[in-house]
């Protein structure tokens, strides 16, 4: 395991340096120029040349990556014009659009992230798997035919959409839940909670089908297999047949996916972030990809790819852990 | 400031299907409270704003790019002068804020005195004196803050080299400070509508001892009724009082909310529902940046409710199809007019939403800039267009079988471009779309190197006046090679420049409106653009919001004089 575990962090690296080049390579590729954009309307050209120096984009794109990787590992020091800051490892750089230091700006949102990324991952997991289950013991039956209808008209609605639905239902003509906005969970539980509730179930909503779906078609697979039918003969209970043993034929791959799906809400859940106005990294993302933030776009990047990478890291563990038969030696 | 109006086809569509479900569910919006506005007893309660922004750049005066000195950075800055707070036309007028007056201009209106008011203090309660406006002016050259509107650099003496307060030359020497409370700008040519341009957040006083360079855009030193509680980029803003303002020296903010808690980032949709709806403390809520959309407007046609609690002003700006006349076909005139004649303005107002949030216009300077608008309609196109005039001017100019030309424009407003290239096809011109992306748009287009032919663009005055919205368009001396000419005609006329430059001398506002709308008249003949249309904005409040206007300065709610009591 120490092995493997080693191997997946190399790889990780590997790609995090390859992602970080790419993104500075596609940067200089992209439309738009971040001291145009600082520059204000009606900027002439020597005004335009100060602005790009201020900013240190008048560099040699491999100077700047430099700055960029190094500012990483030992930070680095930004003029303010009337002084210094200092920038500590590890530095991602200042945006250019706020002036704060981009790692801080991470770290700030990522809580946001975290919330919608766990509370929405119990809920899709609790409806898939218990919807799934539900319509597994009695396949092709009415009840498993509207379980799979309804969760597969959610899957099929653009999150906007649901989300400006739950909105209108909930908050406009039911008023019993409140228009979302983020109270972290350190400053009031109670609130966190309420104002989660609705971004958390427009998410699970959405993809919850994917699970009911693997949870049924693995149950109902198992469930042709020769154990279950000797479990079967032993006499026991179809309930508990299902519950106990057929249900671990769809584990492995549930775990997969969970991992991956609650990497990529982690990684910014953008259109959920922008519905409910909550400040997380997919909004953050957008908004610095609109304004040529060259070190948000990178720092977000870099921290979204390291999300996908450890949760595809955790994945595999899990799947190890739950199918024996793929363990390494 | 150019400005484009954007009406994402994919949100209508959405919130037309949204809009129809509320309606359907009949009026839940709350009713407006009993008791009628008092401005002597308006005091308490916070206001809720409910904002797209996401505020990222933060707020230092230096970098704002505000018309008359925005909204939000209005409460927390006092300027020279300002614009004066009151519904109707006469909230186009500059009034003194920190000055005892508009400003004294010298015979020839290149030097203006201003003198401070007394009792002046900030927040932390240190006094106001005139080093600070002249520091909070030199910051805006530094290249570490630029984002601020141009005009600084082209009219006081050395600005044009001027590196701002950081450098080798910290001082700017055509803005003195006699004493604590005079400040005197000396200009290189006559400008008499520098008390207008007085009103930008750049005249607002910033403490030396406090600068903090890049970071004061976190944290600025508050000289307006309300200081920093807590600012979080992309999230909220909450204000709360300065006990140091006082209401005896500014008679142009009223500030009746005892705190103000912006909510930044939120979507478009999501304000129109909310400000709908008034749910709680939405009832107190109102908006900076956000026209309400199609599906409300059709809701508060039937529910008298929501109706009366729509606004619309006007912020002046044209949003028109510009030609580049260096280039064929448009350098003839006959081309131009043929482009004049067949436009369809009728479709143009319907893409932008119909006639409640778009006004068809055939002049330059849309009505909304006051005395500077003189109507008229050289070639005139009727509501659809005329086809059959069009397709005989193109026959005089050498085009009998229609011609072909590129038509640039911003992806992210696709609808005018496609109601154009229907229009002009009736009159044999076939428009070729050229979407371009929205964050190269501006550079593309303001490049003279790269300047399309033909494309579409828009333009607001950054002070109710005609002076910014025609100088920058038709002044040949405003043609910048390489980026940021906003003269896409590239028009190039001595005697204009030097009408323009008679027109600046004149201190009488009334007297300078009327010329700037002769001239917009006299331009208008040489068909150097098509005037299309100017955008009316239509916003909405929470129900139990009072004192709603929406200024004529800048077609937005005057934040500073609404109450939530």
């Amino acid at each position: 395991m120490t092995v493997f575990l080693f191997r997946r962090l190399l790889s990780a690296l590997a790609v995090l340096l390859a992602l970080s080049i790419l993104v500075y390579g596609l940067f200089y590729l992209m439309p738009g120029d971040p001291a145009e954009l600082a520059c204000g309307k009606r900027c002439d050209v020597s005004e335009l040349a100060q602005v790009r120096h201020a900013m240190g984009l008048d560099r040699s794109i491999v100077a700047q990556f430099w700055t960029f990787i190094s500012s990483l590992f030992v930070g680095h020091s930004y003029d303010t014009g009337v002084g210094t800051t200092w920038c500590s490892a590890p530095c991602l750089g200042f945006s250019f659009q706020s002036n704060e230091p981009v790692t801080q700006m991470l770290l700030d949102r990522l809580p946001v992230d975290l919330s919608l990324a766990l509370g929405s991952a119990v809920l899709w997991l609790a409806l898939g798997i218990g919807f799934g289950l539900f319509a597994a013991l009695r396949p092709n039956g009415l009840r498993d035919r509207m379980t799979t209808l309804v969760a597969m008209t959610f899957s099929a609605t653009p999150l906007f959409v649901l989300a400006l639905l739950l909105l209108i239902v909930f908050c406009v003509w039911w008023q019993v839940l409140p228009f979302p906005t983020y109270v972290p969970l350190t400053q009031d539980p109670g609130q966190w909670f309420e104002n989660l509730l609705l971004p958390w179930l427009a998410i699970a909503l959405v993809t919850a089908g994917n699970y009911l779906r693997l949870t049924r078609a693995g149950v109902l697979e198992s469930l042709g297999q020769d154990h279950i039918r000797t479990l079967r003969a032993y006499g026991y209970s179809e309930r508990r047949v299902v519950l106990r043993h057929a249900v671990r034929g769809a584990l492995p791959t549930l775990a997969t996916m969970a991992a991956v799906d609650i990497g990529g809400v982690l990684a910014g859940a953008v259109f959920t972030e922008s519905m409910f106005g909550l400040p997380g990294l997919g909004k953050l993302m957008v908004d610095s990809a609109n304004n040529v933030d060259l070190p948000v776009v990178t720092g977000i990047t870099l921290l979204a790819a390291f999300l996908i990478i450890a949760a595809n890291a955790v994945a595999d563990v899990l799947y190890a852990v739950l199918d024996p038969r793929v363990r390494l030696a | 400031m150019p400005r484009r109006i954007r009406l994402a086809a994919a949100a209508v569509g959405l919130t037309a299907l949204v809009g129809s479900l509320t309606a359907a569910c009949g009026g839940s919006s709350s009713t407006s409270s009993a008791a009628a506005f008092d401005a002597a007893n308006c005091t308490g309660g916070t206001l809720q704003v409910l904002d797209q922004a996401t505020e990222d750049t933060g707020l230092d005066p230096a970098e704002l790019y505000t018309s008359g000195g925005g909204a939000i950075p209005r409460l927390l800055f006092r300027t020279l002068t300002t614009r004066d707070t009151t519904a109707g036309a006469d909230g186009r007028t500059v009034v003194p804020d920190l000055a005892t007056d508009t400003g004294e201009p010298s015979a020839n209106a290149t030097v203006w005195t201003y003198h401070l008011k007394s009792g002046l203090k900030y927040a932390d309660g240190q006094a106001i004196t005139s080093a600070d406006i002249k520091y909070g002016v030199e910051r805006s050259f530094s290249s570490e803050l630029a984002g601020g509107p141009p005009y600084l650099r082209d009219w006081l003496i050395g600005g044009e080299t001027y590196q701002g307060p950081y450098g080798a030359n910290p001082d700017l020497a055509s803005i003195t400070t006699p004493n604590a409370t005079t400040i005197v700008f000396h200009l290189r040519k006559s400008e008499g509508d520098f008390p207008y341009l007085a009103a930008e957040t750049q005249f607002a006083p910033v403490p030396k001892a406090e600068d903090t360079g890049k970071n004061y855009n976190a944290d600025p030193v508050s000289s307006g009724p309300y200081t920093i509680q807590n600012f979080t980029k992309g999230k909220d803003l909450i204000l709360t009082r300065n006990t140091y303002w006082s209401k005896s020296t500014d008679s142009q903010r009223l500030a009746c909310p005892d705190t103000i808690d912006i909510s930044f980032g939120l979507s478009a949709t999501v304000i129109d529902q909310r400000l709908a709806a008034s749910v709680g403390q939405d009832a107190d809520a109102i908006t900076t940046d956000t026209d309400v959309d199609a599906a409300t407007l059709a809701k508060a046609a039937v529910q008298p409710s929501l109706k009366a609690r729509l606004t619309s002003g006007n912020f002046p700006d044209t949003t028109y199809l510009a030609f580049n006349t260096t280039k064929a076909p448009f350098n003839n005139i006959l081309v131009r007019e043929a482009f004049s004649y067949a436009v369809d303005r009728t479709a143009l107002v319907n893409a932008e939403g119909g006639s409640q949030l778009a006004t068809a216009l055939t002049t330059f300077t849309p009505p909304s800039i006051g005395a500077a608008y003189h109507p008229y309609d050289y070639f005139p196109a009727g509501a659809t267009g005329n086809a059959a005039k069009a397709k005989q001017l193109l026959a005089q100019a050498g085009y009998p079988n229609g011609l072909t030309v590129q038509l640039a424009y911003d992806n992210n407003d696709p609808q005018d471009a496609a109601a154009l290239q229907q229009a002009y096809a009736k009159a044999g011109i076939t428009l070729k779309l050229n979407p371009i992306d929205d964050s190269s748009y501006d550079s593309v287009v303001t490049n003279t190197t790269t300047e399309p032919a033909l494309s579409l663009f828009g333009w607001g005055a950054d002070w109710p006046s005609g002076a910014p919205f025609l100088t920058p368009i038709f002044d040949g001396r405003d043609i910048v090679q390489g980026g940021g000419n906003f003269n896409l005609a590239q028009y190039d006329d001595p005697a204009v420049e030097k009408q323009i430059d008679q027109i600046n001398q004149i201190t009488d506002f009334t007297k300078a409106q009327q010329a700037w709308g002769d001239l917009d008249a006299q331009l208008g003949k040489l068909a150097l653009d098509v005037p299309l249309y100017t955008a009316n904005d239509v916003v909405l409040h929470g129900s139990s919001v009072k004192n709603t206007y929406v200024d004529q300065w800048r077609g937005w709610y005057d934040i500073s004089s609404v109450s939530v009591k």
